[in-house]
């Protein structure tokens, strides 16, 4: 316990940052929820049409509802691809002797790397005229039926745009995930082995259960960030072709900055915010109600 | 501790203020175009969606440092976006914080006019007039930047034909010829896939290129007014004009008429594809002359290139010298910010400017001057220029700045998908009918 008068003072010092914080975060999602009150264009009068945008967005309106199931996917395939992969390669690193500084260099190099970037270049990986990576890969190692404009198929768009998102974090969350493996006590594991457990024994009961706290915190910053994805598939397809890889984001964006139709957006923002907590939510009471089965 | 809390609530308290005062609406009265008074030198801005090394920014630059050298502290500043939906991002988002500069560029949108209707653009009629330049521009290109009452308020500083390029080679090896109609272009298309070409180069990432071709068969079937009526839902997609054309592009479809994959491919693609000879067509404008009738054209195709204007249909109640002619993005004046020395550096540079323009063989938006063809253009340049005397009195309007802008974005995407045959024509009737119904009334009422 802190002596009163450090209390204060690390009150005081909070106090700035909390202030930017409801500056920054809470006073615009308080806006939000005024604005989704209220038609706008952003030039005319704000009307005040109630629940109006509620009502349209939940019941009306079917880009909502195929951008809210493509957002789901879009969040399925980057989770698989980031917190799988990272755990993956984290757990092939600890095993490995020697190397590890370059293989983990070169898996977070995509973090690095400006989205724009990583849009385009997967522009050029997926394209059929010019053959792109993607199609010449499939085409050498004889699945040549395969080959297709993977943006321009409405099948496959909704994963193509997703791959790049998934693939550019998996190197920081391999980071995160290494680091907690390390820190497995090694009598454990070697008390265990003694006791005859098998390697897959050994990763589930004993590393897997220990770094579960910072799987949780990644879990949540990996869901967190893959429902706000948007620059990715905005660059890559901005949503097309048709609805196909339309996102919550996306379609909030172009709602507000294409169609001016702020007030509408707003609503469409709020629902972004409830789907984030909601999602924290469920994360954290699924792993709760596991922790006490 | 209370007095921190009492800062922080002035702070914020004041940051509203600030905010609020940011808000106040324009004084100005827009038809009052010649303002009088001391003409004072300062930075004035022009947000701008044009080439950043383009003829009209080069040419604006010029002008203004001229302008400056007779009046010392004044300054252009050129705040540019290419970018067409990025830039349209911008201007509305300035315009709802009633942040316009002093000139910016807009198309003849719904949005636009919504900002005329309140005052807030100068009215460039009554400005030429004034300036006593309204009778140099070509009538078309005042016409295209038009509102559908005929007011005007952007100013044309372009003048452009758009054409369907082709590859004459490229068709004779598929044994088929010019098309008569826009009926033969599907026939056509197979009779090219079949030789192993890729009929029409299309840049279907930036959508409008696609939404060219929705807009042909109601100008043919149900001339100009087809579209002004559909914007506002006195029109339908369900009438026969509508229908005509969503069925023409389901075949244009079905016969695979733009290169695979033609949805994630940009502008330099689709022109690689038509200048390296693989696609038969290419549907652009005259503001590509400098790269495809020029010796800048791939030696390869350069002998090969020619052009057909937008065919007809038989019954078409549009003649065959009716097409796609578009002044190019129009320049507003702010009535906000509109003053002595604005009126003053216009009247200066609109004067200079058509001379200057015409010099670097693009068309003026005037009839004053002449275009000088390059020294190394080949003779389509010139063949293309010539098309600017004959045209007919009316014009195709493009889509993209007819419609209101939900109505517009939709269009686009269910567009691709029709094409792609990943719907009905009748899925796409009843999708658009009902998105214009669901989105035009409030935009036009």
């Amino acid at each position: 316990m802190l002596p009163n008068r450090s209390r204060l003072s690390v009150l005081v010092f909070l106090l700035p940052p909390l202030l930017l914080y409801g500056v920054a975060v809470l006073f615009p999602i308080v806006q939000s929820l005024f604005l989704s009150f209220f038609s706008w264009n952003g030039i005319s009068d704000m009307e005040f049409v109630g629940l109006a945008n509620y009502v349209r967005m939940l019941t009306a309106d079917d880009i909502f509802w195929r951008s809210f199931f493509n957002a789901l996917g879009y969040l399925a395939i980057c989770l698989v691809l980031q917190l799988g992969g990272a755990l993956l390669v984290a757990s092939l690193l600890t095993s490995m002797r020697r190397g590890r500084e370059l293989i983990k260099t070169l898996y977070l190099l995509p973090a690095v790397i400006s989205t724009v970037a990583i849009a385009f270049l997967f522009v050029r990986i997926y394209s059929i005229d010019p053959v792109g990576l993607l199609n010449q890969l499939l085409h050498w190692i004889g699945l040549g039926a395969l080959e297709r404009p993977w943006l321009s198929d409405i099948n496959t768009v909704l994963a193509a745009v997703s791959a790049p998102e998934g693939w550019r974090f998996t190197g920081l969350y391999m980071l995160i995930i290494y680091a907690a493996l390390l820190s497995v006590p090694q009598e454990l594991e070697e008390a265990a082995r003694l006791d005859g457990a098998s390697r897959w024994q050994l990763f589930t009961k004993i590393r897997f259960p220990h770094i579960m706290p910072v799987w949780i915190t990644t879990t949540i910053m990996a869901t967190t960030y893959g429902l706000r994805g948007f620059d990715i598939p905005y660059l890559m397809t901005n949503g097309g072709p048709g609805q196909s890889s339309e996102l919550l984001t996306t379609y909030m964006y172009k709602t507000a900055f294409s169609s001016t139709d702020f007030g509408y957006a707003s609503t469409i923002a709020v629902f972004i915010v409830v789907e984030c907590l909601v999602a924290v939510g469920l994360i954290l009471f699924m792993l709760k109600r596991k922790a006490d089965a | 501790m209370k007095k921190l809390f009492r800062a922080a609530a002035v702070a914020a308290v004041a940051a509203l203020a600030l905010t609020a005062c940011g808000g106040g609406g324009g004084s100005s009265d827009p038809a009052n175009v010649s303002p009088t008074g001391e003409i004072k030198p300062r930075e004035i801005s022009w947000l701008l969606s044009r080439p950043a090394d383009g003829a009209v920014i080069n040419i604006m630059k010029k002008l203004a440092d001229d302008y400056a050298k007779d009046h010392p502290g004044f300054a252009l500043n050129f705040i540019t976006t290419p970018d067409r939906p990025s830039y349209i991002q911008k201007l509305e988002t300035l315009a709802a914080a009633n942040k316009l500069p002093e000139l910016f560029d807009t198309d003849a949108t719904p949005f636009a006019q919504q900002l005329a209707k309140q005052g807030k653009m100068v009215d460039a009629d009554k400005l030429l007039k004034s300036l006593d330049v309204y009778d140099d521009y070509r009538p078309g290109a005042l016409d295209y930047q038009r509102f559908d009452d005929g007011s005007l308020y952007m100013i044309p500083f372009q003048f452009e034909l758009e054409f369907i390029w082709y590859n004459k080679a490229l068709l004779q090896q598929a044994g088929v010829s010019v098309p008569k109609s826009l009926d033969d272009l599907p026939a056509m298309c197979t009779a090219l896939r079949d030789a192993g070409i890729t009929p029409i180069a299309i840049d279907g990432q930036d959508q409008w290129p696609l939404e060219r071709y929705v807009a042909y068969q109601p100008f043919r079937e149900a001339g100009p007014d087809f579209i002004q009526k559909l914007k506002k839902g006195e029109a339908k997609f369900s009438d026969p004009a509508g229908q005509k054309t969503v069925e023409w592009l389901a075949s244009l479809g079905r016969a695979k008429c733009f290169q695979d994959g033609f949805s994630s491919q940009g502008y330099s693609d689709a022109q690689n594809q038509f200048t390296s000879g693989k696609a038969a067509m290419y549907n652009i404008g005259t503001w590509e002359l400098p790269s495809l009738a020029t010796d800048k054209l791939n030696p390869d195709v350069r002998d090969d290139i020619d052009f057909f204007t937008l065919p007809t249909t038989a019954g078409s109640v549009t003649a065959a010298n009716e097409f796609v002619s578009p002044s190019g993005i129009g320049m507003a004046v702010n009535s906000k910010t509109y003053d002595p020395l604005v009126s003053d550096f216009l009247k200066f540079a609109l004067k200079k400017y058509p001379s200057e323009y015409a010099a670097t063989g693009a068309l003026s938006p005037t009839t004053n001057v002449e275009t000088a063809v390059p020294a190394n253009a080949t003779p389509l340049y010139k063949k293309a220029l010539e098309k600017a005397n004959d045209l007919g009195d009316k014009q195709a309007m493009p889509w993209d700045t007819q419609l209101d802008p939900t109505t517009n974005g939709r269009l686009q995407q269910e567009l691709v998908l029709l094409v792609q045959g990943n719907i009905t024509p009748e899925q796409f009737t009843s999708t658009m009918d009902s998105t214009v119904a669901q989105n035009a009334p409030k935009f036009f009422k």
